[in-house]
């Protein structure tokens, strides 16, 4: 996996977790049906949800950004499977699978009578379709590196996907739930969509809003509302405003943990914090001295106290971390002592590496927050162990080109959206330029592991490593914070990959 | 400014030019006063988190500290220091590449004269925040001197248009004409006839664009294309306490304050110098 996801980049997969809240409200919502409670909520509600992310058109494999995937994923395209906001990976629109004994055959059954909006009934060559597009060269999903073992698909019949592996792959289903199934005669899919999911597109107004609406013909347990528009802002004050005055019943991600000063104590509205995979990062080059150094970026971890960073930024919310991997993960492990803050071993490590007069480098800072005010942190952090900062603002774009594409830079701050993204750090190709054979190595048998615990092993070694090599600067892992009106409930907490289901929310009568 | 020439040129207008004129200036040298101050003082270290975070005003910290808990106030002082710079540095830049091609442009032949016209145009009609973006994107990075070199370059062009107009009607007296058949050179002319005429004018117009070119650099270090941090510009100020602005609105209201006093006062002054150098304008009121 080589691709990654910024809040303002190409695609992201956050949110998912959302999925398991939502369907834990389905069958909670069934379960009520069931015992003939009557509703207390409106079937048919709008549910307006603002958001910070339009997406740039609607195709995930277009550089839609992450909106897309907050706005579609399994609202309005479904996969093969899911990942739930749990962080679990659940089936939808695989009813069942088969894995051959080398572990290289998949043999997906499909569920039976599944619509797409356009009427199509789903059959095994649009799940072909739908894999190749993002396999494809032109695909620019974040996610194509990481359905590289696929090596074919077939299509017995209908009901029925064979996909055949060159190596094997133990994430396959995990990475298969960030592939939308399309209907495989659909075109023009960056402004239009044929997918299968409970809502189909009722209107999209660039700049404003990207409204659904329920799908009649949908396969599996109705929305607990009509209709749910996304509703976008370019500037969190004037979201929090909306939800202020009721122009919109949910913040999907609230930016600032000063605006929730308003909604926390007033009893109309409902602040509620999730588990993000959001990190920031001090990523440096390291590739270029001194950063190839390993004492030097252990010497710039300790110097740095990211709990007092993280209490700037983010008040009392947030986690500290002291790896890549959120507490979420599986292969989680508590790295926060690994290069805790201690200035005087800073200082010793700095001289040990043959720079005790300090040294001076440059972040390139993106220009949007929180990243100046870490920027301008870490230069009064370092430069107690006499390591001056300059300090290069750039835009999201310029990011992009320069530090991601060209890896032109010394260090750059940046967060990273991406749920389990430690593999990246087996890619010695990545932007950051991470080289350790060791990790490479175990992350690459990591994916071909016989069960997950023996990947969960593998990957917990990967990361223990990364953390002693302090082959980044892991700063903190943001808060997921969702703030509602009182009135709405059932929406999901996590904020794996960006994602939003949306067909769990409940609006009062 | 001239302040001699002023007096002489507003005998009659010396109780009218009053207030605009001297609050304009109270406040511009106040401000100068406490940029030059920054020099060698500031109440706190500004990159020192010396209070905590989101701190609101006291005795202490008169204007509250930021989410770093830096001192606001001292954070401000700075940003007046770099408002000054940019402005004084982008009009001598603008005035002299205006100046210069205005006159340029009033001298030459028709054709040449048409195409630089209409090359100001365009420059005119490019927004300055577009083209100091240019600017900072061909060149490495931002900083201070992008920011100058921006908004000189487009300050210079509306200066040039002014100045062009402005000689070519000197330029169309018979006097010039006399003095050109009398033997003065073409610089002489510049030097005797056009410059001496033209200055009061020019130099209100300079004056309003330094007001002007303060709002572009904090234009520019709000969307971060201006002095990179940690230098203190009201713009990336104003851009840092966005995200806060519900529970320390201080941190948003002190340097816009801050920004707002300096182009008023600057404006208050241009007004007055106007008022002063123009009789036409005196003895209409």
């Amino acid at each position: 996996m080589s691709g990654l996801t910024t809040r303002t980049g190409s695609t992201l997969e956050s949110r998912q977790m959302r999925a398991r809240t939502a369907l834990a409200a389905i069958l909670i919502g069934a379960l009520a049906a069931g015992s003939a409670l009557a509703a207390d909520f409106d079937a048919d509600a709008t549910i307006n949800i603002g958001s910070l992310y339009e997406p740039q058109n609607l195709d995930n494999t277009a550089g839609a950004g992450q909106g897309i995937n907050e706005a579609f994923n399994n609202n309005v395209y479904e996969g093969l499977f899911r990942l739930a906001d749990s962080g679990e990976v659940e089936p939808v629109l695989a009813k069942d699978f088969k894995v051959s004994d080398d572990g290289l055959t998949y043999t997906f059954t499909l569920q039976p009578s599944v619509k797409f909006h356009s009427g199509e009934p789903l059959t095994s060559k649009d799940v072909k379709f739908s894999i190749e597009r993002v396999t494809s060269a032109e695909s620019k999903s974040s996610r194509k590196n990481s359905l590289k073992p696929i090596a074919g698909i077939e299509t017995p019949d209908d009901a029925t996907v064979v996909i055949k592996l060159s190596s094997r792959s133990i994430s396959l289903p995990y990475n298969l739930s960030y592939v939308w199934i399309i209907n495989d005669t659909a075109t023009n899919l960056t402004a239009t969509e044929d997918g299968t999911g409970p809502y189909e597109l009722a209107d999209w107004r660039r700049g404003s809003s990207l409204a659904l609406t329920r799908f009649d013909g949908y396969w599996g347990q109705k929305p607990s509302n009509g209709d749910v528009v996304f509703q976008y802002f370019t500037e969190a004050t004037a979201l929090n405003n909306a939800l202020l005055t009721g122009s919109v019943d949910i913040i999907t991600s609230v930016q600032s943990p000063d605006s929730l000063a308003q909604f926390k104590d007033n009893a109309d509205f409902t602040v509620a914090e999730g588990k993000s995979t959001t990190k920031l990062l001090l990523a440096y080059n390291d590739r270029v001295a001194p950063f190839d150094n390993v004492k030097v970026r252990k010497a710039l971890a300790r110097a740095v106290d990211d709990a007092k960073l993280l209490k700037a930024v983010w008040g009392d919310y947030g986690t500290l971390i002291g790896s890549m991997v959120p507490p979420t993960d599986p292969w989680f492990i508590d790295l926060t002592k690994t290069d805790g803050y201690d200035v005087e071993s800073a200082k010793a490590l700095l001289k040990e590496a043959g720079y005790q007069d300090g040294f001076s480098f440059t972040i390139d800072t993106p220009n949007y927050d929180p990243h100046p005010i870490a920027a301008q942190f870490l230069q009064g952090e370092l430069a107690k162990i006499g390591v001056k900062v300059n300090i290069n603002v750039i835009t999201a774009n310029e990011w992009y080109s320069k530090v991601y594409k060209a890896h032109d830079f010394q260090a750059t701050l940046q967060e990273h959206v991406n749920h389990r993204d430690i593999v990246f750090y087996g890619n010695p190709d990545f932007y950051w330029g991470y080289n350790n054979p060791k990790v490479v190595d175990l992350i690459k048998q990591a994916e071909a592991s016989t069960t997950t615990d023996d990947q969960t092993t593998k990957l917990k070694e990967a990361n223990t490593i990364i953390a002693e090599d302090a082959a980044s600067n892991w700063l903190y892992l943001y808060p997921q914070i969702v703030v509602s009106a009182k009135s709405v409930t059932g929406y999901p907490l996590n904020g794996l990959n960006a994602q939003f289901f949306a067909g769990g929310i409940k609006k009062a009568d | 400014m001239s302040e001699s020439t002023i007096i002489i040129a507003s005998v009659e207008g010396k109780k009218r030019r009053s207030w605009t004129f001297t609050i304009g200036a109270i406040i511009v040298g106040l401000q100068v006063v406490i940029g030059l101050m920054t020099l060698i003082w500031t109440p706190f270290d500004p990159s020192a988190m010396s209070g905590g975070r989101l701190g609101a005003a006291s005795l202490v910290h008169l204007a509250g500290t930021d989410r770093l808990g830096r001192d606001l106030f001292s954070l401000i002082m700075i940003g007046s220091r770099i408002a000054l710079t940019v402005g004084s540095g982008a009009i001598v830049i603008g005035g002299l590449i205006g100046i210069t091609i205005g006159l340029l442009a009033a001298f030459a032949s028709k054709t040449l004269d048409d195409v630089l016209a209409a090359g100001l145009d365009i420059l005119i009609a490019f927004p300055t925040l577009l083209l100091a973006m240019l600017i900072v994107a061909s060149s490495d990075g931002a900083s201070l001197t992008t920011a100058i070199v921006a908004i000189g370059i487009a300050n210079s062009a509306i200066v040039a248009r002014l100045t062009r107009i402005l000689a070519k009607r000197v330029l169309s007296m018979d006097y010039i004409t006399a003095s050109r058949i009398s033997g003065t050179s073409w610089l002489g002319v510049v030097m005797i006839h056009v410059l001496p005429n033209i200055w009061p004018t020019l130099l209100v117009n300079l004056a309003l664009q330094f007001g002007l070119a303060v709002i572009a650099e904090a234009s520019l270090s709000y969307l971060g294309l201006g002095a990179p941090p940690p230098n203190a510009s009201w713009g990336r100020l104003l851009q840092e306490a966005q995200a806060t602005v519900y529970t320390a609105p201080l941190g948003a209201i002190a340097p816009g304050i801050a920004l707002v006093s300096l182009v008023i006062g600057i404006n208050l002054l241009a007004d007055g110098l106007r008022d002063l150098a123009d009789p036409t304008r005196r003895s209409r009121r």
